[in-house]
């Protein structure tokens, strides 16, 4: 007997339950205000269910969801830099910048979640997808399959990643030496 | 498909472990979404219009006062040009990307059509902004020159002062859109150095 193909609920159903606290951590890494962050995410979920109409299943769901979210997060904030005057910057300018304290990670997690979303929210759209995607530690093969990004930059930009939380935030058995 | 488990403490876990409002959409509120979407598209189309309707009564009362033939034509064509800009600016302006694509298309081949598309916009600003408003507005002034009003001192001087700081605004808006149009081109190219030269296809659905 074949398996019953599912529908765009059900499909929609399993991603939210899946990956709904994933999709919550990524509206906030693209939206700082609690309103607009709340209609980004609840504009993901419409838009990933719209999808499902069109999901043949020759990707995995994880890809399609986060292909899905995080086009939809880039658009917004395309759209909201029209309004916005801060510019928005990439790894290597990021890496560049100096004066910021470093934070012990465990001495404070709050402070630390702050000034990684603060990081995160200063990138541009493409190499915010990255950092989220490697926070939500996924490895280079898959990020490269959700942004488009070859594997050699993927694995690149990774690198640079780890060096600027590395840098900014210390983690407690540094602590110790 | 994921890293080994981050240090308890590093930035993956601070940022896997944070505290979330844990939001949920029952499907009827998901479909509920969807709709107000579409509606809101709907009515930003209809806001365009509205406003260029505004415009046309205002050139068609213009229209039915002149007595001369010319002026006449040149508030027609006005009208014409602007309907033909409305037309393109919501065929043009808007994204047409649907909620499948997404799923298609990679963030930067997404992130890369959407540039394009703005690019585009921006490089035939004549094609579709600016050239379709001049025929209107040269009929305008011919016939204005002709009537000659009255009312104006040193016409000859003012019509041609007007003209030229309408001329001027029409370049200016041109190399404004001129240059944006090459600040996008600069992220296109960024995008590609990142792509690593192979020409992404939609992968699989």
């Amino acid at each position: 007997m074949r398996a019953q193909t599912p529908t765009q609920d059900d499909l929609y159903q399993e991603a939210a339950e899946t990956y709904g606290t994933a999709l919550e951590r990524l509206a906030r890494a693209f939206e700082a205000d609690p309103e607009e962050r709340r209609d980004l995410l609840q504009d993901i979920h419409a838009a990933l269910w719209r999808s499902f109409a069109g999901f043949k299943g020759r990707c995995s769901l994880r890809t399609w969801v986060y292909r899905v979210a995080h086009n939809v997060a880039s658009s917004h904030v395309i759209r909201r830099r029209r309004t916005n005057s801060v510019a928005l910057v990439g790894l290597e300018e990021l890496e560049s910048m100096t004066g910021e304290s470093t934070v012990v990670l465990e001495a404070d997690r709050q402070h630390a979640l702050e000034r990684l979303m603060a990081l995160i929210q200063r990138l541009k759209p493409l190499e915010r997808q990255v950092i989220l995607s490697y926070l939500e530690g996924l490895d280079a093969a898959s990020i490269g399959e959700i942004t488009g990004i070859s594997q050699a930059n993927v694995a690149t930009r990774i690198h640079r990643i780890k060096r600027i939380l590395a840098r900014r935030f210390q983690e407690e058995e540094h602590d110790d030496e | 498909m994921t890293n080994e488990s981050p240090p308890n403490n590093g930035p993956q876990s601070i940022w896997q472990s944070q505290k979330l409002e844990g939001i949920r959409m029952s499907a009827d509120e998901i479909r509920l979404r969807a709709r107000k979407f579409q509606r809101k598209i709907l009515w930003r189309n209809a806001r365009e219009y509205v406003a260029a309707f505004a415009v046309i009564v205002f050139f068609g009362f213009e229209f039915w006062r002149t007595t001369d033939t010319v002026t006449r034509a040149g508030f027609g064509l006005s009208s014409a040009g602007l309907l033909y800009v409305v037309w393109q600016l919501g065929r043009r302006g808007s994204s047409r990307n649907l909620p499948a694509e997404m799923g298609l298309v990679s963030g930067l081949e997404f992130h890369r059509r959407e540039l394009e598309r703005q690019r585009d916009l921006l490089q035939s600003v004549w094609r579709w902004y600016l050239g379709p408003l001049i025929p209107g507005w040269v009929v305008l002034m011919v016939g204005m020159a002709r009537t000659n009003p009255g009312h104006l001192r040193h016409f000859g001087l003012t019509f041609t002062i007007f003209n030229l700081f309408a001329a001027f605004v029409f370049v200016l808006v041109w190399k404004i859109n001129q240059r944006a149009a090459r600040k996008l081109q600069r992220q296109i190219d960024e995008l590609d150095a990142l792509r690593g030269g192979e020409l992404e296809r939609p992968h699989g659905g």
